[in-house]
């Protein structure tokens, strides 16, 4: 593990614990929400990266130079950047948290809604190379192995080697692993199997195929709330229904998503101004509204 | 913060006035009702013994009696109470269901009718006036049932207004304000009063809201008088807002909104000229600075009135003084200001802009100011242009021509980014055609950090070594941090927090609980735990982290408060305009760019208005022009404009015009509004009178000499005698121009002085200059359109903002060290914003521009390349540079030691932050000597390094200011190197920011 990031957890100790409540809070609300129909918020509103990352002792460290003392600032913003641009993707049923100790370890978890798979719930974690961008593709490895002809029955990793045979900075992005890793339980995918049981018996006998599949969605399943896999303030961590706790969670999330405007304003009442109309390249444009009176 | 709010403030004073008054008025404690009338009546017949002897010249026994006895009445009648008492809830209901019986008996008699009568038969004496107006005052404010809605209590007392609306002397004013306000405060408790206002007329004609046109006049008084009208003012403004008759009353009927307006010219005219401060940092005005100056806050209590109006009134009448604030004050008198030839005044008026912009908090006001900015053209320049040029000059002009744009860019407005930046980019005409897909590229693995940091100067790396041999050292604190607004307490959103103490401790939010609190300011010199010069080094250079924590919160406030615009700007969206030849347009105009229109009269660029014509016909005068046409023909009564009064009586009311519609009696009646335009009555009178009103107003103002100013008393006289002019049919004087009268030529020195500043930067100076201009040499140097600095048509241009800005920033090392704080704040500020057309020209260093395109990467690579070259010529330059640091560091520290005091501080009463220090105010008065505070501040944090030698390197910053041109050359360049390493991180940090910017902000 690269040092910066070990060190600079206790920097950011503070902020955690009520980031953490937050967070586990909502999420722990995803399982009865998941069986309903209805679409999962994209990704939790909280789960914002870290924005204080390293402690300012780490800069001590490197004062030979002034670039070498900037490097980990360029590794963490590449990180925060990539996970600004999962969140942007919103993919459907997959979600995505940093770790608390280190940014190169995210936990996630992916909701398969149809298909073979319906009703799988797989958490993981990814590990990125810490000479990211510009080592190896990021591993994706699942908690509990899903049967899967491209999961090792094993490790319960994910081949994602495959389809990220070169990692290229600047053209491949952690979330094109995260939606490689929810297609391939939609589109199954049989050739240099890591599972070739699972490979075999989905070209010979899909019955069979589609009946250890959801022998293996059920296992999944009955170990959800489990502890995490991972000892992380920040691991996904589901636990049964509680009105108590999550009825109230649930509410502020659907509130939520009626007034997006609500959520900032308390941090932001800041309103810029625009008298432009749309489409227009002229300064005040726009008619006057009357003022509501 | 100073937010304008003057509706908090209100309720109380308004309801306040009340307990004095009657607990030293303590009537008999009840009795029972029936004695009471007995008495009532026993009064009143000894008073009616005296009304009824006719023709004989009341003795003053007579007149003494009366007063005597009519005292004891009306008191008695303020503690009648309707029959029943218990149903008193029910009667406020509606009408006149129950009323006392002293005031039925009133009502029966019509006693107070006839009292007045017999006062105005005598010798009715201004004495006379104030006790009754007192009287009544009393009567009103201390009633136990409601007596305005009884027509035998409202006609006599709106008869007894009338009487009192002649000039006066002032304690006649004040009790006529007094009971003013009071009728307002109780209008406002209950608005149904407000019709019958409406419909009664006294003989003297109607009585058309008479109370809102007495007060007028008392507007902008200053003192309690001033401000009791104002409140009662912003009664009747709050009550039209759910009253169209009301509103409609007062934008047709009244003079309110050019007075409002107008009047803001005349307190303009007496602000100072010039502002006098020593301090070389002074660049904007705070509030302890004008808090000390009375015009200015004469001014300023207009302003904000105005302010209030426009929160609280009817869109009408918003909409009216909106017009004429625009119309009436920024383009005849701002205008002009911003325009005056000395450097000095230039200086004044921008501060002034500036301090206005930062005051205003409707969005409806603050879109006049930012019109007249962006739109309005003086001398065919918009002033705009002529701001941005000014930020090439080389004195304090330049300051605060910086700090104006400090407070355009923190708007976070889409119209002004559009005529500063935006619309030069939307052609992408500067990027080469194969990158214009690169707009919208995020650089996530910080390459352009590292392109920034890496033009850090070699000689500013923390490698090379401090000197060693300086052991007073002081702890470290950082140096510089980053001026964003987060440097205030509340995070404020717009640049209301004038306060920004912040100027020199851009670093203010960089000193984090963690970081900067323990080691709070101590002594400056010999504290124990002191690091070495080492430390303090790699202090400075540790500071990223603040840096990236600014630029993310920074970015965050900028992207969130941009959801509002109408585009993203992201290089697709909006498209630019396909550049239509425009025939106005000189050559020298680059495609692309929206041309601005050049109308020769009006309001330039105003095609657009929703108005076509607003009250005023623009800048220009239209001598005996239409009056205000009826603004929206579909919904405006046309007829509200009507007839002139009859008959009105000589010495009436003087800023009354209060016109009767011959409809007037169906408005108040909500009237159903006509969509065709009424025939006019005959006898209509076309109303010249306000525009020429104000075009009277206008051509006095600025006709003042210098200094004197117009009082706000002159000023009311003008306006009667105007009004009396407008009575005796149209306007008398010549057609009065409300332009400056013509510019004296420039002297000699001043233009030499203009010219050497504004000079253009290298870079700039090739092509396509200023093609032929009218032979004033200010507008020539001065005007910055596209035209006067912009390349030949073929290529493309970035705006003259951007290019004023690069041209000064690669000037840094010759601008003085608080030009540099200021410009590299704008650049950052400029940085911040999420715009992907913005941020990709100024901090993708991947793009490739056209070649005649300046990149700021470039402009920064000559900076650097001008402070090492310089650092190599200097042999001391490792000592210089050390001992720059510590004076920046040192007066970070003592601001920032201010900061969490003083900016709370501008909250509490002004005493207290008067008391605080010599405010610019006193300075403005006794024009003293005093050092500003960071001199002062430097003062005291330096003590000890005084002795510290490097007197000769002029860098001293408590040395005798640098007289010769060397030594202040090796100090603006010594200070530049420092300023510029750490400019480098701050656009380093906010690079790496938008990368990560939440997706939620923007979407």
């Amino acid at each position: 593990m690269n040092p910066f990031w070990s060190m600079s957890t206790g920097s950011v100790r503070k902020r955690s614990d009520t980031e953490e409540k937050t967070l586990s809070g909502e999420l722990r609300t995803s399982p009865l929400r998941a069986s309903a129909k209805k679409q999962l918020p994209s990704i939790p509103k909280n789960a914002v990266p870290i924005t204080k990352p390293a402690s300012p002792a780490t800069s001590s460290q490197s004062t030979n130079g002034t670039h070498a003392s900037y490097g980990p600032f360029y590794l963490e913003y590449s990180l925060l950047a990539e996970f600004t641009l999962v969140v942007k993707q919103k993919l459907p049923g997959v979600y995505v948290q940093p770790s608390y100790r280190s940014a190169l370890m995210w936990f996630g978890v992916i909701f398969i809604r149809n298909g073979l798979y319906q009703d799988g719930v797989f958490k993981f974690t990814v590990y990125i190379p810490d000479n990211y961008p510009d080592g190896d593709c990021p591993r994706l490895v699942f908690d509990l192995p899903v049967f899967h002809p491209l999961v090792d029955p094993l490790s319960g990793e994910l081949d994602v080697k495959r389809a990220f045979a070169k990692w290229r900075r600047n053209h491949n992005h952690i979330w094109q692993v995260l939606m490689y890793a929810r297609r391939v339980f939609y589109k199954i995918d049989t050739t240099s199997p890591l599972n070739p049981e699972a490979a075999v018996l989905y070209e010979k006998d899909v019955q069979l195929f589609k009946s250890k599949v959801v022998d293996s969605v059920k296992l999944c399943s009955s170990h959800l709330f489990d502890q995490p896999k991972i000892e992380d303030p920040y691991a996904i961590i589901f636990s049964p229904w509680n009105p108590a706790i999550h009825d109230e969670a649930r509410e502020k999330m659907l509130t939520q998503k009626k007034k997006p405007e609500d959520q900032h304003s308390k941090s932001m009442h800041v309103s810029g101004l625009s008298w432009v109309k749309p489409g227009s390249v002229q300064p005040f444009s726009k008619e006057d509204k009357t003022m509501p009176t | 913060m100073e937010r304008m709010s003057w509706l908090s403030k209100l309720t109380p004073r308004a309801g306040g006035q009340r307990a004095p008054r009657s607990a030293s008025l303590q009537p008999p404690v009840t009795a029972d009702p029936e004695t009471c009338l007995m008495v009532f009546k026993n009064h009143w017949a000894q008073v009616l013994q005296i009304l009824e002897r006719r023709g004989s010249k009341p003795a003053p026994d007579d007149l003494s009696a009366v007063r005597n006895n009519t005292y004891q009445m009306l008191n008695l009648l303020a503690e009648d109470r309707p029959w029943g008492d218990g149903d008193r809830d029910k009667s406020q209901g509606d009408g006149d269901v129950a009323c006392g019986p002293i005031l039925e008996f009133v009502a029966a008699e019509n006693l107070l009718e006839r009292l007045l009568c017999w006062h105005l038969q005598g010798d009715f004496t201004e004495e006379r006036k104030v006790e009754q107006l007192k009287l009544y005052e009393m009567l009103i404010s201390q009633a136990r049932q409601p007596l305005l809605r009884h027509k035998p209590v409202l006609t006599p007392l709106l008869r007894l207004l009338s009487v009192c609306a002649e000039p006066a002397s002032a304690p006649l004013e004040n009790s006529l304000v007094l009971l003013l306000n009071q009728l307002c405060v109780s209008v406002a408790r209950e608005p149904a009063i407000l019709e019958l206002f409406f419909h009664s007329h006294t003989d003297q004609g109607p009585a058309n809201l008479i109370i809102f046109s007495l007060l007028i006049p008392f507007i902008h008084h200053e003192g309690a008088r001033g401000q009791q009208a104002r409140d009662a003012l912003l009664l009747i403004m709050a009550m039209s807002a759910s009253n169209r008759a009301v509103a409609q009353s007062i934008t047709d009927n009244s003079y309110f909104c050019p007075v409002l307006a107008t009047g803001l010219s005349a307190l303009y005219s007496s602000l100072p000229r010039k502002i006098e401060v020593r301090g070389d940092d002074w660049h904007f005005l705070r509030r302890e600075d004008w808090i000390g100056v009375s015009s200015l806050v004469l001014f300023m209590n207009s302003l904000e009135f105005c302010n209030a109006v426009i929160q609280v009134a009817h869109p009408l009448v918003q909409k009216q003084l909106v017009d004429y604030v625009h119309n009436g004050f920024l383009v005849p008198v701002m205008g002009p200001a911003l325009h005056k030839t000395s450097v000095e005044e230039m200086i004044a008026s921008t501060a002034y802009l500036d301090l206005f912009l930062r005051s205003v908090s409707e969005t409806a006001l603050l879109k006049t100011f930012l019109r007249f900015v962006l739109l309005h053209r003086h001398d065919n320049t918009t002033i705009l242009d002529t701001l941005v040029g000014r930020i090439n000059s080389n004195s304090r002009l330049c300051m605060v021509s910086l700090s104006l744009f400090r407070t355009l860019l923190s708007l976070n407005c889409e119209d002004v980014m559009l005529q500063l930046v935006l619309r030069y980019l939307l052609p992408c005409s500067h990027v080469m055609l194969s990158q214009k897909r690169a707009v919208r590229d995020l650089d996530i693995y910080g390459k352009t950090a590292a392109k920034f940091l890496s033009l850090i100067p070699r000689c500013c790396r923390p490698e090379s070594p401090p000197p060693p041999r300086d052991r007073d050292e002081e702890p470290p604190s950082r140096a510089r941090g980053h001026g964003s607004p987060g440097a205030d307490a509340p995070p404020a959103p717009k640049p209301s927090t004038p306060s920004r103490l912040s100027f020199f401790m851009r670093q203010a939010s960089a000193a984090p609980a963690e970081a900067a609190a323990p080691r709070s300011p101590g002594p400056p010199a010999g504290s124990p735990s002191r690091p070495g010069p080492r430390d303090e080094v790699a202090e400075l250079d540790r500071n990223y982290l603040e840096y990236l924590r600014d630029a993310r919160h920074s970015i965050d406030r900028c992207a969130w408060a941009c959801r509002v615009w109408s585009a993203p700007y992201d290089g697709e969206d909006p498209r630019a305009p396909s550049p239509t030849p425009d025939p106005d347009s000189p050559p020298g105009r680059p495609p692309g760019p929206p041309t601005p229109r050049t109308k020769k009269r009006g309001l330039p660029e105003e095609g657009a208005r929703e108005v076509p014509g607003g009250p005023l016909g623009g800048d220009e005068p239209s001598a005996g022009g239409p009056g205000p046409e009826p603004r929206d023909g579909g919904t405006l009564m046309n007829g509200a404009h009507g007839a002139a009064e009859p008959g009105r009586p000589e010495g009436d009311v003087v800023v009354k015009k209060v016109r009767r519609s011959p409809q007037g009696e169906g408005e108040g009646g909500g009237g159903a509004p006509n969509g065709a335009p009424r025939a006019q009555p005959p006898g209509w009178e076309p109303l010249p009178s306000v525009d020429s009103l104000l075009e009277e107003l206008l051509a006095r103002v600025p006709a003042e000499p210098p200094g004197t100013g117009v009082s706000i008393e002159t000023f009311t006289e003008e306006l009667r005698e105007i009004e009396a002019e407008m009575q005796n049919g149209g306007v008398g004087g010549a057609p009065a121009s409300p332009a400056e009268p013509p510019e004296p030529p420039l002297s000699h020195e001043e233009e030499e002085a203009f010219a050497s500043f504004t000079a253009l930067p290298e870079g700039d100076t090739g092509t396509g200059r200023a093609p032929p201009r009218p032979p004033d040499p200010l507008a020539q140097v001065v005007a910055s359109p596209p035209r006067a600095v912009g390349p030949p048509p073929s290529q493309p241009f970035t705006g003259p903002f951007v290019s004023v800005l690069f041209g000064k920033l690669e000037n840094m090392p010759h601008n003085s060290l608080y030009v540099n704080f200021l410009l590299t704040g704008l650049v950052a500020q400029l940085a911040c914003y999420p715009q992907p057309l913005l941020r990709s020209f100024l901090l993708n260093t991947n793009m490739v521009f056209q070649p005649s395109v300046k990149s700021l990467l470039q402009v920064l690579g000559s900076v650097k390349n001008k402070i090492e070259s310089f650092a190599a010529s200097q042999e001391d330059f490792p000592a210089l540079l050390f001992k720059a640091k510590k004076y920046l560091i040192a007066r970070g520290r003592l601001d920032w030691a201010e900061g969490p005091g003083a900016v709370p501080a501008l909250r509490r009463p002004d005493t207290l932050a008067r008391s605080r220090k010599p405010s610019l105010g006193e300075l403005l008065l006794r024009h003293a000597n005093s050092p500003t505070r960071a001199r002062h501040a430097a003062q005291l944090a330096l003590q000890g390094l005084r002795d510290g030698g490097l007197r000769d390197g002029g860098l001293h910053p408590l040395g005798p200011p640098a007289r010769h041109g060397e030594a202040l050359r090796v100090r603006n360049a010594v200070y530049c190197a420092v300023i510029f390493s750490e400019f480098l991180k701050e656009l380093a940090a906010i690079a790496q920011a938008h990368a990560v910017t939440s997706p939620f902000l923007t979407e």
